[in-house]
């Protein structure tokens, strides 16, 4: 379960105080697939951060995958991150001198930790994902599409609850998009993970159980001209 | 998949770079390791060495220290040379006083060597090996046996070549014969390292040569080929490196007639007069008399007789080899100073290089921190970077060392008389490897401060 109350961020620009991203409240339920949509500059990539615990919101109470983030300590917030998250990222985010089963592994590294099979379950995943004969290419050497299902996979090795996921077809063309797009949330059915994706695309929008628009999670309009 | 690998795995991607810090890592450990094998084995050798070297009588016009070097450690050319009667007077109690002031007084040529690698020839007497005493024993036989050419046996041989040389000198009508080289004397004692070195065993026979192969002059004495007799067990000194043979065999080698006797011009005399002298055995040149004081008055006699001496002078290991490390400390110390200081100016250059490389990146950071990284795990990566980079340095740089001390091992035993034994690997070496990792490590913790401290935020989503 995933519950925001009264969140708000801001950024200091110059003299200035600039509000990324306020929330008056969000549940999203375990399981749930939801895309926030929004125009440029409404918060949606800070929101991500926040679920993921990479920003800390100046107020509000955030519950993400039974933790109060809001109240752990960077650290904290690292580590549960690392085991309770999976992020995929629209530049895909793939270091480049590792090979794909390098990159998988990464996460196992930063998150559960490389023991108990990781090894193998990294393999399989890649394999599931029509990677097996990819696995030790580095990203250099794959196609856009192949890169992204590295990223999938990467987002998956831990196992995570929440899945994040940040204009991930951006790159894409519409047939690739939708075939990734496709898989991961079939994986994400079958495993019962949450995902929470943030698109311009109303195509990929539609296929999610439910959109959530940011413009709508505030009841008094504010000024959000300028985002991070 | 661990910290250790992407660590590794930075080092590579960054390999001019990465490699070129390693080197100069490599250059001031190996600088330093070297100066501290050199000053530790010097130390060893040479206070190993003078054991049984209780005193050196040489020539009067050379230092006390070339004596010494040139004697014990075989360092440079023979600085000059004494009459066989110095040794005599010495045996027979004639230097200082009636009473004799040593057990024992050994003359010792040398001049000659075997092999390309250049093993001293010294040509003695069996006292060298029934008396001369090395830590409080006899030099100590693996195979075989001393050969047998006695102080009695050179006085006769002496005497013989003294009345062959006098005879061609006056123009004799009747010049007695040359001594010949018989089989007695083409016998010899080799040192261990001889041995192993080239493959000898007793029976083998080695060939005496004069000069340094591929150097004008350079000659083989094939008349003088010797039978090995006896094989010293390893001393670690330079008596490894030494092939005994009799001092008879020394002086008739050809070519040596003219330099068997020493012969003075005296004031006012012409020297053609003087080449048509006749010679005695006494005026037989030596390098060095290696003798041992019986005791605290002995050493006493040697002292003021061969102070006040023209043509002699005695020296004493135990007095100049500790001044002479204690000089060759002093420039280790400088030297290690100058390592120290390419050791920092590594230790800089290694944080500057990874300084360098921490905007490029950020964002590779920040895909760490977003995948769960935390702070000390970003930290750890870049420190044990700077560890990596020089403990591959200074491993590199340890065995650099070793691996010159192997080839340049025969130019240091030429200069210094030790011979380096690049297998002999110290505790301190460890040390200093361990030492130098965790400098590079030190170095890192700039870097990898700054690189902990990249916001996920504001990197992550950057696209290069």
């Amino acid at each position: 379960m995933i519950r925001l109350y009264d969140v708000q961020k801001s950024y200091r620009q110059g003299d200035h105080e600039v509000l990324a991203c306020a929330v008056d409240r969000l549940e999203i339920a375990d399981g749930e697939q939801v895309a926030l949509v929004g125009r440029s500059g409404t918060g949606k990539t800070t929101l991500l951060h926040i679920l993921a615990g990479i920003l800390r919101p100046d107020r509000g109470d955030v519950e993400v995958v039974g933790a109060r983030i809001d109240q752990l300590d960077e650290s904290s917030r690292d580590r549960h991150r690392g085991r309770h998250i999976g992020m995929v990222y629209q530049t895909f985010n793939l270091l480049q001198p590792f090979t794909a089963l390098e990159n998988v592994l990464l996460g196992a590294l930063f998150g559960r930790g490389t023991g108990g099979g990781a090894r193998e379950r990294a393999m399989q995943l890649l394999d599931q994902i029509g990677l097996g004969d990819r696995m030790h290419h580095r990203p250099s050497e794959l196609s856009v599409g192949q890169v992204q299902r590295v990223a999938i996979c990467r987002a998956l090795i831990n196992d995570p609850e929440l899945i994040l996921m940040d204009e991930p077809l951006g790159n894409q063309d519409r047939a690739t998009g939708t075939q990734v797009l496709d898989l991961l949330l079939q994986i994400a059915s079958e495993r019962g993970k949450t995902v929470v994706m943030v698109t311009h695309d109303p195509g990929s929008a539609e296929r999610m159980q439910r959109t959530v628009d940011l413009a709508t999670l505030r009841a008094e309009p504010v000024n959000m001209e300028v985002g991070p | 998949m661990r910290l250790l690998s992407i660590s590794m795995r930075n080092l590579r991607i960054r390999a001019v770079a990465s490699g070129l810090t390693a080197l100069a890592i490599l250059v001031a450990t190996g600088l330093y390791a070297a100066i501290l094998m050199m000053a530790e084995q010097t130390d060893q050798r040479y206070e190993g060495s003078i054991s049984g070297f209780q005193a050196v009588v040489g020539p009067k016009d050379a230092s006390q220290l070339e004596i010494v070097l040139n004697t014990i450690f075989h360092v440079g050319d023979a600085p000059g040379l004494i009459t066989l009667k110095t040794c005599a007077d010495l045996r027979a109690g004639r230097v200082g006083g009636r009473r004799s002031a040593v057990r024992y007084a050994i003359p010792q040529a040398r001049g000659d060597s075997v092999s390309s690698f250049n093993f001293p020839v010294v040509a003695t007497i069996d006292e060298m090996f029934t008396k001369f005493e090395r830590g409080g024993k006899l030099l100590p036989f693996a195979e075989g046996g001393p050969f047998e050419f006695s102080w009695d046996d050179l006085l006769q041989l002496g005497d013989e070549l003294a009345a062959h040389e006098s005879g061609k000198r006056t123009g004799a009508a009747e010049v007695p014969p040359r001594p010949m080289l018989n089989d007695k004397l083409r016998e010899c004692v080799i040192g261990a390292r001889v041995q192993k070195k080239l493959g000898l065993g007793l029976g083998d026979v080695v060939v005496p040569v004069h000069g340094k192969m591929g150097e004008f002059g350079y000659h083989e004495h094939p008349e003088a080929a010797c039978r090995i007799v006896g094989i010293f067990e390893p001393t670690n000194s330079p008596i490894d490196s030494t092939i005994f043979l009799p001092l008879g065999t020394h002086l008739l080698i050809d070519g040596h007639e003219a330099g068997v006797f020493v012969v003075d011009v005296p004031a006012g005399k012409n020297p053609d007069d003087v080449a048509r002298m006749p010679v005695n055995a006494r005026q037989i040149g030596l390098t060095a008399i290696v003798c041992d004081p019986k005791d605290h008055f002995g050493a006493r006699i040697l002292r003021q007789a061969f102070g006040k001496r023209a043509d002699a002078q005695v020296s004493w290991p135990q007095d100049v080899i500790p001044k002479f490390l204690r000089k060759m400390g002093n420039i280790a110390d400088a030297l290690t100073i100058v390592a120290w200081l390419v050791l920092f100016g590594a230790g800089l250059s290694i944080a500057a290089v990874i300084y360098n490389t921490m905007n490029e990146r950020r964002r590779e950071i920040a895909i760490m921190r977003s995948l769960g990284a935390r702070r000390g795990q970003i930290f750890a990566i870049i420190v044990l970077e700077a560890g990596l980079l020089s403990f591959f340095g200074a491993a590199l740089g340890v065995v650099g060392c070793h691996l010159t001390a192997f080839s340049m091992g025969g130019v240091v035993e030429d200069m210094t008389g030790v011979h380096l034994d690049w297998l002999q690997f110290a505790p301190w070496e460890l040390w200093l490897v361990a030492g130098v990792t965790g400098i590079g490590a030190v170095a890192g913790l700039v870097p990898a401060v700054k690189g902990s401290l990249t916001q996920v935020a504001d990197n992550i989503a950057q696209n290069y």
